[in-house]
């Protein structure tokens, strides 16, 4: 009797293992290859959005992969740990190239140059973006969308202040004192629960004041970071904060959501940040509140009155890799194809405006087919990818930096505050530059004009 | 010829039969000792044991937390760490973090816990509401904080026309430190409560017909009574002061410029911001040095006072 319940139980037991390996494996429904991509925990109504264009899209598109995407607010921590274990998803999202990089550098994401070869993505993206996510000549990322920083206004609040839509950066600047006068906040934003946001900032002061030939320089180790430009551009964006131009004293208690909803609520004319807000801002201006006309967008206006006007601060949203223990490396390398299409481009920026600004060279996007705010996104990213083009841009600093110099960037608010002076906070940012650069983590970027 | 003193080895053939049964015996209960505490033991070696080793040794690396390219570089993460100005002021909050704890919250834990000692009927009730902070999770606790409190648009601050104290570097700390020390003392009356109704009460009855002041029943009376439970509970604060991390991350995340960055933010900022995940176990060393600290000190006073 015993023996039989203990022949019983290690049945069970088998049975239960064979059922959860059979889960763990590749193997999806009807024969397909499951595909894992693991994307940052977005608002339900886009990831709907996700799941329609992307997810059934590409699933109906062929018969042999089956798509999951995982949403999660930790997912870059998560990405994190399984890869130090060789797990994690087929398709890794990741903070950006100089991620990647980092990543690639240990061995754990996949060359994608064959696939690059095999798509012919060098010929379809733009070579900035493409030559980013290179280490040593092989190609180990792609952005899923270029962003710039520039300025969103409330034309209802600028009507009221009795003002126009600022052309140069002096009218930006008086702009914001005749709010401040009139008891509302110069503009609005903050870093309330992601530090990071400061990168925005130091870095549109280095590409608007040093320019982004300076960076480049500094980057490539020609020049030091406390050159006086840098210095300059560090100490002009400490002026700018100081002068309550960065939500005023309340910076550090906003964040990007409550700062559009102050927008929409006309306590400010402005908000100054990366381009990649308008996702937010669709939640308060919309057809539905009946307010999208309010809202406008434009480039930040040249500081340096020698500098091309727009001059972007260009970043990417995120970075798309393989992962090196992906046992589906071709599906993962079809899917990444399919994010770079014309087609998926146009279908996830009909709903879903801000984050999808493909680094299509050709970016073919008529921004008269779209409707809310996606159209004035459409409008600005075809904007930037011709000034991309034109080589007029500066880099941002999520982007483009190794990571603990980034890290040591977010800290850009101890200069602010008056707790160190710019020289000491460069001297600082050299240190952990030099460190580094010797561990060859500096990703190759294209030289652009200053 | 060699002689020796020692007496000739029994063999086991030679033993009674009952001291051989009773040898079989302990032999066997020791095994199956061993074996009832081998998942435990095994559990703590797996998931402490073997991490705290590992930490130590990545302490002495350039780790970046991916992949397995490590170099030993010494006392090189200490040394940074150590000349790093930021690393001083994590330090500083943590001792100040410290003494908020060990005297606002005990305070009030005892105070509460004194008050509803003689309430016997309503106490369950308080009892409950008070422990509500401390079973919601930090990230509930820090949400309502952070947007009625703190929201300098529609929260308290905001409403009183006066900067929430989270902006400021001059109060951030104290802002973070208020939340979970609101979350905190609940849990302290509890515990405090549970050691006060230990007293004899024949000893609080000899003490008031003896005509004591309740300040003195409670000096002479109370007090020694729940030493254990309070030199517990403070040695227990020491440690998690140097282990803070949840409300400082959720609240402020160690800003405005550092101001409130505390010893676990600083590690934290390493190992998943700049991939130096050296640096972070380096930071994570000392941090436990100074929990060892106070758990050596514990069991010193423990000892001494079973001695006595």
């Amino acid at each position: 009797m015993k023996r039989k319940r203990l022949v019983a139980a290690a049945i069970g037991i088998a049975a239960a293992a064979a059922i959860t390996l059979a889960g763990c494996s590749g193997s999806g429904a009807g024969g397909r290859q499951t595909l894992q991509l693991w994307f940052w925990g977005a608002p339900p109504q886009q990831q709907q959005t996700m799941k329609k264009v992307l997810v059934d899209e590409f699933n109906a598109s062929q018969k042999k992969y089956n798509l999951q995407v995982n949403f999660n607010n930790a997912v870059d921590k998560n990405v994190q740990v399984a890869l130090s274990a060789n797990k994690g998803p087929d398709i890794v999202y990741g903070s950006g190239p100089s991620f990647s990089a980092a990543y690639a550098a240990q061995g754990k994401l996949a060359d994608m140059t064959p696939y690059a070869k095999k798509y012919g993505w060098e010929d379809r993206i733009l070579p900035t973006m493409y030559q980013a996510g290179t280490v040593d000549g092989k190609l180990y990322s792609l952005p899923n969308s270029i962003e710039d920083i520039g300025v969103f206004y409330n034309k209802k609040v600028l009507d009221k202040l009795g003002v126009g839509i600022p052309k140069t950066y002096d009218d930006l600047v008086a702009d914001m004192d005749k709010a401040a006068a009139a008891g509302l906040y110069p503009s609005v934003t903050g870093n309330q629960g992601w530090k990071p946001v400061n990168q925005n900032y130091i870095s549109l002061f280095m590409a608007q004041v040093a320019g982004g030939k300076t960076t480049y320089d500094a980057l490539q180790g020609t020049i030091p970071w406390t050159d006086p430009a840098m210095v300059k551009a560090v100490q002009d964006s400490a002026d700018f904060y100081k002068k309550g131009y960065l939500g005023g004293k309340d910076y550090s208690t906003l964040n990007f959501d409550q700062s559009v909803q102050l927008l929409s609520k006309e306590k400010s004319p402005f908000m100054i940040g990366p381009s990649l807000i308008f996702q937010f801002a669709s939640n308060y201006f919309n057809d539905k509140a009946g307010n999208t006309s309010d809202l406008g967008y434009m480039p930040f206006p040249s500081i340096e009155g020698d500098r091309p006007n727009p001059y972007a601060t260009l970043g990417t949203t995120a970075s798309l890799s393989i992962n090196a223990a992906s046992k589906n490396k071709d599906g993962a390398a079809a899917v990444i194809d399919y994010m770079m299409s014309d087609k998926f481009t146009k279908e996830m920026n009909k709903s879903w405006p801000g984050y999808w600004a493909v680094p299509l060279k050709n970016f073919d996007l008529n921004a008269d087919e779209y409707s809310g705010l996606s159209k004035p996104f459409v409008t600005a990213m075809k904007d930037t990818i011709a000034g991309v083009n034109e080589k007029h841009y500066g880099f941002f600093v999520g982007t483009f930096f190794p990571p603990a110099t980034a890290t040591a960037f977010t800290d850009i608010d101890s200069v602010w505050l008056g707790k160190e002076s710019a020289t000491e906070f460069l001297k600082n940012v050299q240190t952990t530059f030099d460190k580094e650069k010797a561990k060859g983590l500096v990703p190759p970027i294209p030289e652009p004009v200053n | 010829m060699v002689t020796t003193l020692a007496p000739a080895p029994v063999s086991a053939s030679t033993r009674p039969p009952a001291a051989r049964r009773r040898n079989t015996h302990l032999r066997k209960r020791t095994l199956v000792n061993y074996a009832l505490v081998a998942p435990a033991l095994l559990l703590s070696i797996i998931i402490v044991v073997i991490p705290g080793i590992l930490t130590l040794l990545f302490a002495f690396t350039d780790w970046s937390g991916v992949g397995f390219n490590v170099d030993f570089i010494g006392i090189q993460n200490f040394q940074d760490i150590l000349a790093d100005p930021v690393f001083a002021t994590s330090l500083a909050n943590n001792i100040k973090w410290l003494v908020l704890f060990l005297t606002i919250p005990v305070v009030i834990g005892l105070l509460t816990a004194m008050l509803l000692l003689r309430r016997k009927r309503i106490r369950t009730f308080y009892q409950v509401i008070y422990l509500m902070p401390y079973v919601l999770a930090p990230v509930v606790n820090a949400l309502i904080w952070q947007t009625v409190i703190y929201n300098p648009n529609g929260g308290v601050f905001g409403l009183l026309g006066i900067q929430p104290p989270t902006a400021m570097t001059a109060t951030s700390l104290y802002a973070a430190a208020a939340v979970d020390m609101w979350h905190y003392w609940g849990f302290l009356t509890i515990v405090y409560l549970g050691a006060l109704r230990q007293t004899p009460v024949d000893q609080v009855e000899a003490a008031i017909v003896d005509g004591a002041s309740g300040w003195k029943v409670f000096r002479h009376v109370y007090l020694p009574s729940i030493r254990s439970t309070l030199l517990l509970m403070g040695v227990m604060t020491v440690i998690f002061s140097f282990l803070a991390f949840d409300y400082v991350f959720l609240l402020t995340q160690g800003g405005p410029a550092h101001s409130s960055e505390v010893m676990g933010t600083y590690a934290y900022a390493f190992a998943f911001s700049s991939f130096e995940f050296g640096k972070a176990a380096a930071v994570g060393i000392i941090m436990s040095f100074f929990g060892l600290l106070a758990s050596i000190l514990y069991t010193s006073i423990s000892r001494r006072e079973l001695v006595r």
